[in-house]
């Protein structure tokens, strides 16, 4: 922490001819602030602060004092410089809209300081959310996606239309796809996505600045017909589609290499086809993860037949093209599944008795690995109880969803069915049924 | 770059302002950042040589400080708007010479429909049900005829003015050049031009024919202008009609085109006109609804001859593909050359490319979106509005919007035809339940509307804030 090496020992008093530390003092729109050139590299190599700190000479004598000129508020720039000194905005900036304060950080290129302090991921306390904001989207589509990046910026998909919210959620833009609804939708950076549909054929990376097309990317399948998203995933390097052929009878997953000249498909994994009535035998993903810890991709998908809800869950090995595990779920299957990489555990909400199953990554060997982490007894008695749950993991907690209540095993969250479920910064943001807007769930910052 | 590291000493380029009391210091680039007439520019000019001695304004330093701030970073500080108002920064701004500055950093982004919001309703005083209005295409300001009075809002929707009119009511008015708008009325005869700032009669404009005596008292019924010319419908009591071009500088009759005898639903009085100035034609239709579903006719004039170029009328012949299914409104969009209409029955909505106009060049756009299938007829109260690249389509109170799909860099314009277009509304059920959209137009970056039997008029914008609703 640098910012005490400027200070004076008190017996000396203030007064920079005696002082050996560096004192560097700057004119921001004719008000004078001192600080020293540590705090001022905080603000980074690109920023303009820190370059400023190098290029000044410090010279002792009185006369020659050359203080820097920066015109720009002087007023916005001493909340800037509490945030180099602290890390953190101080309380006066309260009287300020965030907005004002993020175009000014922009100037001075501190912005990563910024982000840090307001939307840190290590600041998310799931014991501690609240609802803290209400994000309305315009016209009548309800959300059917909703993807975040790591720092927070939130991506909606509603009908046609995209609309992102920045880190700070203060800016939105919206562009219009060729999809009639985005149902799977993935943030590779703020401004670039993947989006996919099940009733739209092709998989499309799109600018989300600018609303135009930058790839389209597809699967060739046996039939030649085109194919339909099912789920995206992706880790560093690579992007997962889970791709179904227009008549739903082949499906595989593609990986694609993400490089600098685009995107390269460089494997086709788990292609099944469908032959006569063995529905079973090939169902499509609908849900991709990817596990750092182990290097697997975790893949599942379900089909309702006749005799219930029918799934399997797989872990694929992406280097080998082989399924290093996988499980057929008959008696209450999942109604959704994720993967906890920090827990080493997989949680599913079993769709007959709706509560959350638990299976250690390490021991998958064993005949059922799920442990139930509920009240076990329920499941037999055949009402579906967990339909339409959705289950979510972000650190080290397992958020579930079921109906309108979310539960971190005692949290209640009233309101219509959670329809969609996303973690980004130190922020969850949900989806409501039936609802032209998106929730904010956020623990109490400091500002 | 505006940071000082020069080795001069007192830099030359600094200047330090006294506003009210209160020190400033900036740059000369600053401040003739504002433009080469602004008093900021001119107070950084003035040969000082004491450049230590602030330059004394005698203004009020917080309004100042939020123009400095808008001058450094070319954008207004959220919180001016919520300590000052609008009037107050614009009065401020125009005594600095600063104000196409405070007017760019405030209007609203370019309008898509896509991301568009209810941002305020206009009520006109005194009468407050709009009987016409008129957008100003370039800076969104807005004049409304009301009882018979018409009021202008200036580009911050400001009213800048009210003019009384000798007319009971006005069915068509329309901005023709700045500060004076031409109005039509159904109840008295004759085209009007009033000075609405100035509150004055200017001209009046009479259709006569001297060999003809069947024509007097005729009104007008639409109203459209070109850069020099004001074309309106007029009809006779006789309901014979013709569009009349008036000169704008002199404000005499130039040219009488497509007189008819308005005997039949195909030789009504046009009742929408809109002129094409790319391909100088006059665009004209008259569409009305009967006890047997609607009628009429859409017409392409060329202005310079006066002939029809082309004409379509519906219910047309049985070769149609769409036969039994005719229009309920047509409009069209000079910029993008191509006709819309939206089909009465069906509710689907068609484009004719206006380069490749034929017998029957309808090209019916797809609804892919299931959910939004099956539009509906929509009633007898169907409205087309083309702006910006958009086609607006109301349906009773509902507000919906076909955009086109943004085009991949590089690729070559495509016919408005060919290109993909995704059907989206732009309001709510609960605005759609506020009343029937009687009229529509774009206008800046702005759509205005207006409902039946309501007070006011909507102004829709979209923005680039959040709106981020706090829960605490």
């Amino acid at each position: 922490m640098p910012p005490y090496a400027g200070l004076t020992p008190p017996s000396s008093g203030f007064s920079p001819k005696k002082s050996d530390a560096k004192i560097i003092t700057i004119n921001v729109g004719g008000q004078l602030f001192q600080t020293t050139p540590q705090t001022l590299e905080v603000a980074g190599p690109k920023s303009l602060l820190s370059t400023l700190s190098k290029t000044t000479t410090f010279t002792h004598s009185r006369e020659n004092i050359i203080i820097p000129f920066i015109d720009r508020d002087p007023e916005l720039f001493s909340i800037l410089l509490s945030l180099l000194r602290t890390g953190n905005l101080p309380s006066k900036a309260k009287q300020f809209d965030l907005e004002d304060i993020v175009s000014e950080a922009e100037f001075y290129n501190i912005q990563p300081l910024l982000i840090s302090s307001l939307s840190n991921p290590s600041q998310f306390d799931a014991f501690n959310l609240e609802k803290s904001l209400i994000l309305p989207l315009n016209g009548r589509d309800s959300p059917s996606a909703i993807a975040t990046t790591a720092f927070g910026s939130v991506h909606v998909a509603h009908g046609s239309k995209i609309t992102s919210f920045d880190w700070s959620l203060r800016r939105k833009s919206t562009i219009l796809t060729q999809f009639s609804a985005v149902d799977s939708l993935l943030a590779l950076s703020p401004s670039v996505a993947a989006a996919g549909a099940t009733d739209f054929s092709g998989l499309q990376i799109l600018d989300l600045e600018k609303g135009f097309i930058k790839e389209k990317l597809d699967w060739e399948n046996s039939t030649r017909s085109s194919s339909t998203v099912q789920a995206i995933g992706s880790a560093p390097g690579f992007l997962f589609a889970s791709f179904e052929s227009d008549r739903r009878n082949s499906n595989a997953i593609m990986v694609f290499d993400m490089g600098e000249i685009g995107f390269r498909p460089v494997a086709e994994i788990g292609r099944s086809e469908i032959y006569g009535a063995e529905l079973d035998s090939g169902i499509p993903a609908t849900k991709l993860e990817w596990i750092p810890e182990f290097n697997l991709l975790m893949a599942s998908g379900s089909h309702g037949g006749p005799f219930g809800l029918l799934g399997n869950i797989r872990l694929w090995d992406i280097r080998s093209s082989n399924a290093t595990w996988e499980l057929k779920e008959k008696v209450d299957c999942f109604s959704d599944v994720t993967v906890s990489n920090s827990l080493s555990a997989m949680f599913k909400v079993g769709v007959n008795s709706g509560e959350v199953f638990m299976a250690d990554l390490r021991k998958l060997d064993r005949e059922n690995p799920w442990v139930c982490l509920g009240d076990g007894r329920k499941g037999s008695n055949g009402k579906k109880e967990g339909s339409n749950s959705k289950i979510q993991s972000h650190g080290r907690q397992v958020f579930c969803s079921k109906g309108g209540d979310l539960e971190l095993w005692s949290e209640d969250i009233g309101g219509s069915r959670v329809t969609q479920m996303a973690f980004g910064g130190n922020k969850m943001v949900l989806a409501r049924k039936d609802q032209q807007s998106v929730e904010v769930w956020q623990s109490s910052v400091r500002i | 770059m505006s940071d000082e590291n020069s080795d001069s000493a007192p830099p030359q380029d600094r200047i330090k302002l006294n506003v009210g009391g209160k020190l400033f210091e900036t740059t000369i680039s600053t401040l003739q950042s504002g433009g080469p007439d602004s008093l900021l520019s001119l107070l950084s000019t003035r040969p000082d040589p004491s450049h230590n001695n602030p330059i004394f304004i005698d203004r009020d330093p917080d309004i100042f400080s939020v123009l400095l701030s808008l001058l450094r970073s070319n954008r207004l500080p959220s919180t001016a708007l919520r300590r000052f108002s609008h009037l107050e920064l614009l009065d401020e701004a125009a005594y600095y010479g600063i104000e196409h500055h405070l007017r760019s950093a405030t209007s609203p982004p370019p309008f898509s429909a896509l991301d568009a919001s209810l941002s305020t309703t206009l009520r006109p005083p005194s009468h407050p049900f709009p009987s016409a209005f008129s957008a100003v295409s370039d800076d969104g300001s807005l004049i409304v005829a009301h009882g018979g009075q018409i009021s202008a809002f200036d580009w911050t929707l400001s009213p800048a003015g009210t003019v009384r009119t000798h007319a009971e009511d006005i069915s068509s008015l329309r901005r023709v050049w700045s500060e004076t708008a031409a109005i039509g009325s159904s109840s008295s005869p004759g085209l009007h031009f009033y000075d609405v700032s100035g509150g004055r009669h200017v001209g009046s404009v009479h259709w006569s024919d001297p060999s003809d005596p069947r024509v007097y008292k005729a009104r007008v019924g639409a109203l459209t202008d070109s850069a020099d010319s004001v074309f309106a419908s007029f009809e006779c009591p006789h309901r014979e009609n013709c569009i009349l071009s008036v000169d704008k500088s002199t404000l005499k009759i130039t040219a009488e085109i497509g007189r008819q005898s308005g005997g039949s639903a195909k030789a009504t009085t046009p009742e929408k006109l809109s002129h094409l100035p790319d391909h100088h034609l006059l665009f004209g239709c008259a569409i009305s609804c009967g006890a047997f579903g609607f009628s009429g006719y859409v017409r392409l004039w060329d202005v310079r001859s006066g002939d029809v170029v082309w004409e379509t009328n519906e219910p047309g012949s049985g070769r149609s593909s769409r036969f039994g299914d005719p229009f309920a409104d047509v409009d069209v969009d000079p910029r993008e050359s191509a006709i819309f209409k939206v089909c009465s029955k069906s509710g689907d909505l068609a484009v004719v490319d206006l380069r490749r106009l034929g017998e029957d060049p309808w090209v019916y756009l797809e609804e892919k979106n299931p959910s939004l299938r099956n539009p509906g007829g929509g009633g007898t109260s169907i409205l087309l509005h083309c702006y910006r690249k958009q086609v607006f389509v109301s349906r009773e109170g509902g507000l919906e919007v076909w955009s086109q799909m943004e085009e991949e860099e590089g690729t070559v314009e495509a016919s408005p035809c060919e290109r993909i277009y995704r059907r989206n509304f732009v309001d709510k059920e609960e605005d759609a339940s506020r009343g029937v959209i009687r009229r529509m137009e774009g206008g800046g970056n702005r759509l205005f509307i207006s409902r039946e039997g309501v007070e006011g008029i909507e102004v829709w914008e979209s923005s680039n804030f959040s709106g981020a609703i706090s829960v605490d």
